[in-house]
């Protein structure tokens, strides 16, 4: 208790005695000591939540970052499972399907429409069926034969003719339009129409098809399913070698840490996109003598993968990997002067076995968001550098080169561009949202 | 409004309120706090991190950020409300009436810009037609009272080119060259040396004799408030747990957490066998603030009473109060010896007031 | 300073050098030999030519050699493209166009990205903020070409009627307009999110509590004390930003139809023109070193801290 020194007595201090006789009420057992149990019960505990938990549950919360997610699984069902459910595949040219627009008019309005156009067009305005008969009529009449190239050319003249603006002719949204005919869903050339009609299961050109009659919507979703491996592949190969090198680098110290980061500025100036550049350009005759030397699985893989997309990955494996691993460098340091490495060290443990058990799943956090965040830098690039025309080689399709070879009938057929445009630009700005709601779950020290 | 400085008291908190609405809901930082500051007084601060001690100065200056805010009490400064000002009042009066000064002083000041600009930025705040040539006289004269030599040098260089203690006294000059009447310094001393804190505390008092300042000092570090303050309040998850005079809190603690806090700090005069006995447990979550007394679970005197009702608060002493239900008590027993209180089992009969 | 200054002027030539150096390699990688593409030559034709461009001799030789030309300016000759002509005089022609769309995608970019961070970050919280959050995220989504594709489609004639901006580039300013406006979305929507992150960290750091302490006012706070700390890491998004430019270049060239570097380049490439595949190379490569320098310069006259330390943080 306390001295008695200065000790006044507290009775005769307290303002109001009126206190004293509440107090004097309370019951006898109040001033018993506590228990520890009862000590123990007062404090609500808090449950303790595990990191990963506690990362999820603050993913959770966030709205965009969990659309962001089901958006990205949308696609990646639609780049994975989708070719399967379409009975066209990416290769395959539909004879008399050739330049469908996402919509198709049923057969009697095709009809009607037609019959109002010859009505109103002095020039006589085939359909490119018709055309093709026409065509074909007039080649056996002279004892040839009509080529494919020459039969979808015609094809081609007589849909655009059908479209073009002039004075005289009528194209056939305006028929249709002064018919009052609304056109419906889907691409369907004449026969798959006719097919329809005699009962068959057709299915439908989602997004229409290109020049040669390949489904649009397929080559999408291939094209989508590139994209995804690609950029997942590129964010593997900067994670396995910005990882080892920044963490021995960030590790070792001293010299080696200051040899491997003058070399790491040297890269980083780079333009690496010149590279990728140069890369492509000069790889493609080596590469292609290698395929020829052979037929084992390494050289199917350049093959199939084309000298492009292999000059791309040699680039990532080359130059990219650098900021990943100044941010591991960056933890690693941090790290290593916590006891526990200098007590794994006096048990004996050797630099890897550190840097594996102790060091890297104390930054898997930044190591999961950075990995993440490369993806959709990587299917941008490659993107990029597929609209270029040195990204994936034919007849493998890419969002990217689906663009570029949309570029030229842009103003007829404004979809093909911007379908796969539109799906691209979906993934990516996906892929980014979700990797910054990643980052805002696993560092919460970083605010918004 | 006419006042007289001397009668009003230069700073009176009542009931204090301050909660945060964060999205795991309501964090309430302080619990409802009162105290007096006078001019020519230094009021100590003490408590553990968490304990409500930072957040409660915020509040008075103003500088309470969301998601925190005020949600009962007054704060009057010099007679005037200072919860009911606008905002650009409350700018005006930052820097002039009220100063604040902070713990790191690396990080509080700006490294871009000279000490020179930053102390005559403050004077020009306030002080709208002051040429540039009489700022920068005035700021140097000031940091000349800091106790900084050199100054035309000082006043071209940046924070980064300062040590530690310099830069301490640049804040300490940047706080005090508009002359306030009242300074509340958040741990000042605690990032520096310890033969720089013993300067700084040195500087401080000169100053704030020659200035008449109330100051209120924030810390946890009990050696300083021995050092400099007159009054000690003790706060504890949010609530001051015990207020008075700097020797009576020393000599004569009422709660146990005072105690605590005496018996762990380590002393110079102390046998070498005497061992520093720390205080078990941890702090209180403030997320959903317990019924009782929030030191109970780490008091080894708790008693049931405790774990069911806030104590109220006990005159110990000349201005020296705790709120423990030990010190109830106390008071029961005596006034049991005193006989004021009726026996026990006879009806309550009317007393008569003792004094 | 000096030291700064040196290293980092070291470092820029070292990497022209390896950028050189790797390009020189490269080429050499190639099998068969640049003979072969036109006529089939015999054996002799073979060789004397090799005599004759030097490329018999041993590689170290001829890098050297490669490299002294470049020091005076002998960046090759065309082989293919313009059979002949110095690669250097190609470059001369074409790069300006580039030059001038590059040069004003990125001061609109740097104009309305920096102001739009700074809003976002001052009215952060409110519809404002999210609405550029959004836009900008959406923007530095969008690839370069679907961007400038959107651009000549809609406002180039694609939608029927609405025909605001000339199609093919030809040089008058109203031509500039959509290239440019194409080519530095990305660089502002990025740079604004740069800023505004930026803006948000220095207005969370302690001196600007030291600053609301000092009774200032708001407007002073932010566009005083925040805003130059904020600059600073936004200078170093700049330097990735003028090479980024440089290479988008190249899609909006094609997009456009811009008669600049980036096109001839990609056209060289498909062409396999090799010297002018390196000299332009080079010639980009060095250009972006030469930018990055700059600023990296420019960015220590805005941190003073980095005056008396022995080189960059």
């Amino acid at each position: 208790m306390s001295g008695k020194k200065r000790f006044q007595k507290p009775g005769s201090l307290q303002p109001n005695i009126d206190d004293i006789l509440e107090w004097s009420k309370l019951p006898e057992d109040a001033f018993e000591p506590a228990s520890t149990q009862e000590k123990a019960d007062f404090i609500k505990d808090r449950k303790s939540v595990s990191y990963w938990a506690d990362a999820w549950r603050r993913l959770r919360r966030n709205k965009v970052a969990m659309v962001a997610l089901a958006i990205i699984i949308a696609l990646v069902i639609f780049g994975f499972v989708g070719p399967s459910v379409v009975p066209y595949t990416y290769k395959q040219q539909v004879r008399g399907s050739e330049s469908l627009h996402p919509w198709h008019y049923t057969l009697e309005d095709q009809e009607k429409i037609n019959a109002y156009m010859e009505e109103h067009n002095q020039t006589e305005n085939l359909t490119p069926d018709e055309a093709v008969e026409k065509a074909k009529a007039e080649a056996e009449a002279e004892g040839k034969e009509l080529s494919r190239i020459e039969e979808s050319k015609i094809r081609a003249k007589a849909s655009v003719s059908q479209q073009k603006e002039s004075d005289e002719h009528v194209t056939e949204a305006e028929a249709a339009k002064a018919l009052g005919i609304k056109h419906k869903a889907f691409g369907y050339s004449a026969q798959e129409l006719q097919k329809k009609a005699d009962g068959e299961k057709v299915f439908p050109h989602v997004f229409g098809t290109d020049d040669q009659g390949r489904d649009i919507m397929v080559r999408v979703m291939v094209g989508t399913r590139i994209s995804i491996i690609v950029g997942v592949c590129a964010a593997i190969i900067v994670l396995i070698i910005g990882a080892l090198y920044g963490s021995i680098s960030g590790y070792c110290g001293g010299v080696v840490d200051t040899v491997m980061q003058r070399i790491v500025e040297i890269i980083y100036s780079i333009p690496e996109m010149l590279i990728i550049l140069l890369l492509s350009a000069t790889l493609k005759p080596a590469l292609e003598q290698f395929q020829n030397s052979g037929n084992g699985p390494l050289q199917n893989l350049v093959t199939i993968l084309g000298p492009n997309l292999i000059s791309m990955f040699i680039a990532f494996g080359l130059l990219y990997w650098v900021t990943m691993s100044r941010i591991i460098r960056g933890q690693i340091l941090q790290l290593k002067q916590q006891e526990y490495v200098t007590a794994a060290r006096a048990l004996g443990a050797k630099g890897g076995r550190i840097i594996g058990k102790h060091l890297l799943p104390n930054c898997i956090g930044q190591i999961i968001t950075t990995t993440f965040l490369q993806i959709p830098s990587a299917i941008f690039l490659e993107s990029f550098l597929s609209f270029i025309g040195v990204g994936v080689s034919a007849p493998l399709t890419s969002l990217g080169s689906m663009c570029s070879e949309a570029l030229s009938g842009l103003s007829t057929y404004p979809y093909r561009l911007f379908i796969p445009a539109g799906i691209l630009s979906l993934m990516i700005l996906a892929l980014n949202l979700f990797g910054d709601g990643l980052r805002d779950a696993l560092d919460p020290k970083l605010k918004k | 409004m006419e006042q007289e400085k001397k009668n009003d008291k230069l700073l009176e908190v009542r009931d204090l309120k301050v909660s945060f609405f964060t999205p795991a809901g309501e964090v309430k930082a302080v619990n409802g706090i009162s105290y007096d500051v006078n001019y020519d007084e230094v009021m100590g601060v003490v408590g553990e991190s968490g304990s409500g001690k930072s957040v409660e100065a915020y509040s008075i200056i103003g500088l309470l950020q969301n998601p925190g805010k005020v949600v009962g009490g007054s704060i009057t400064f010099e007679g005037q409300d200072m919860l009911s000002k606008t905002k650009n009042e409350m700018i005006d009066f930052r820097g002039k009436e009220v100063a604040m000064i902070f713990q790191n002083p690396m990080t509080c000041l700006n490294p871009v810009y000279t000490i020179g600009n930053q102390l005559v930025e403050a004077l020009k705040a306030h002080d709208k037609e002051i040429s540039k040539e009489d700022a920068e006289k005035h700021a140097m004269k000031m940091l000349e009272e800091v106790g900084i030599n050199n100054v035309e040098k000082r006043m071209k260089q940046y924070p980064h080119e300062l040590s530690g203690g310099m830069r301490q006294r640049v804040m300490i000059a940047m706080g005090l060259i508009c002359h306030p009447k009242l300074l509340i310094a958040d741990e000042p001393t605690t990032a520096l040396d310890v033969t720089i804190q013993a300067q700084i505390l040195e500087l401080m008092k000169k100053l704030q004799k020659q200035n008449h300042m109330g100051i209120i000092f924030i810390t946890h570090n009990l050696g300083v408030v021995a050092e400099i303050c007159d009054k000690v309040s003790v706060m504890y998850a949010g609530k001051m747990v015990e207020q008075g005079p700097v020797d009576d809190i020393f000599y004569n603690p009422g709660h146990p957490y005072t105690k605590g806090l005496l018996r762990s700090m380590p002393r110079v005069d102390a046998e070498s066998y005497e061992r520093l006995i720390p205080i078990e447990g941890s702090p209180v979550d403030m997320l959903n603030p317990p019924e009782g007394c929030p030191f109970a679970p780490r008091c080894e005197h708790a008693m049931k009473i405790c774990l069911q009702k806030m104590p109220p608060y006990v005159e110990l002493g000349d201005n020296h109060r705790a709120a423990c239900w030990l010190r109830v008590q106390d008071c029961l027993e005596e006034a049991k010896e005193e006989h004021v209180l009726p026996e026990q089992n006879t009806e309550k009969t009317e007393v008569d007031n003792h004094e | 300073m000096a030291k700064y200054t040196a290293r980092r002027v070291l470092m820029a030539i070292v990497t022209v050098l390896v950028v050189a150096c790797v390009t020189f390699f490269l080429m050499n990688a190639i099998p068969g030999n640049p003979w072969l593409s036109e006529k089939t030559p015999t054996q002799a034709t073979i060789d004397a030519l090799n005599a004759k461009y030097g490329l018999d001799q041993p590689l170290i030789v001829q890098l050297g050699k490669y490299l002294g030309n470049l020091l005076h300016g002998d960046f090759g000759t065309s082989i293919k493209m313009q059979k002949n002509r110095a690669v250097l005089d190609i470059i001369k022609e074409m790069f300006p166009v580039s030059a001038k769309v590059g040069v004003f995608a990125l001061l609109w970019a740097v104009a309305v990205g920096l102001p739009l961070g700074c809003l976002a970050a001052y009215k952060r919280g409110t519809w404002v903020d999210s609405f550029l959050r959004v836009v900008c995220t959406i923007g530095i989504s969008m690839p370069g070409f679907v961007v400038a594709t959107l651009l000549l489609h809609t406002l180039c004639g694609g939608i029927p009627g609405f025909k605001v901006f000339p199609a093919l580039f030809d040089g008058t300013p109203k031509s500039y307009v959509l290239p440019c406006l194409a080519l530095g979305f990305y660089p502002m929507c990025y740079l604004s999110r740069q800023t505004r992150t930026a803006m948000l960290d220095s207005i969370n750091q302690e001196y600007i509590k030291t600053a609301r302490a000092k009774g200032l006012k708001n407007g002073k706070i932010i566009f005083k004390h925040a805003l130059r700390n904020a600059l600073i890491p936004v200078i170093t998004y700049l330097g990735p930003q003028i090479a980024f430019t440089l290479c988008g270049g190249m899609v909006v060239e094609q997009v456009f139809s811009i008669p600049g570097l980036g096109r001839y380049f990609i056209q060289a490439i498909q062409n396999r023109d090799y010297p002018l595949i390196m000299g332009t190379t080079i010639f980009l490569a060095s250009f972006i070193v030469i930018m990055n320098l700059i600023v990296d310069l420019c960015y220590k006259l805005v941190d003073p801290r980095i005056n008396l330390s022995k080189g960059g943080n």
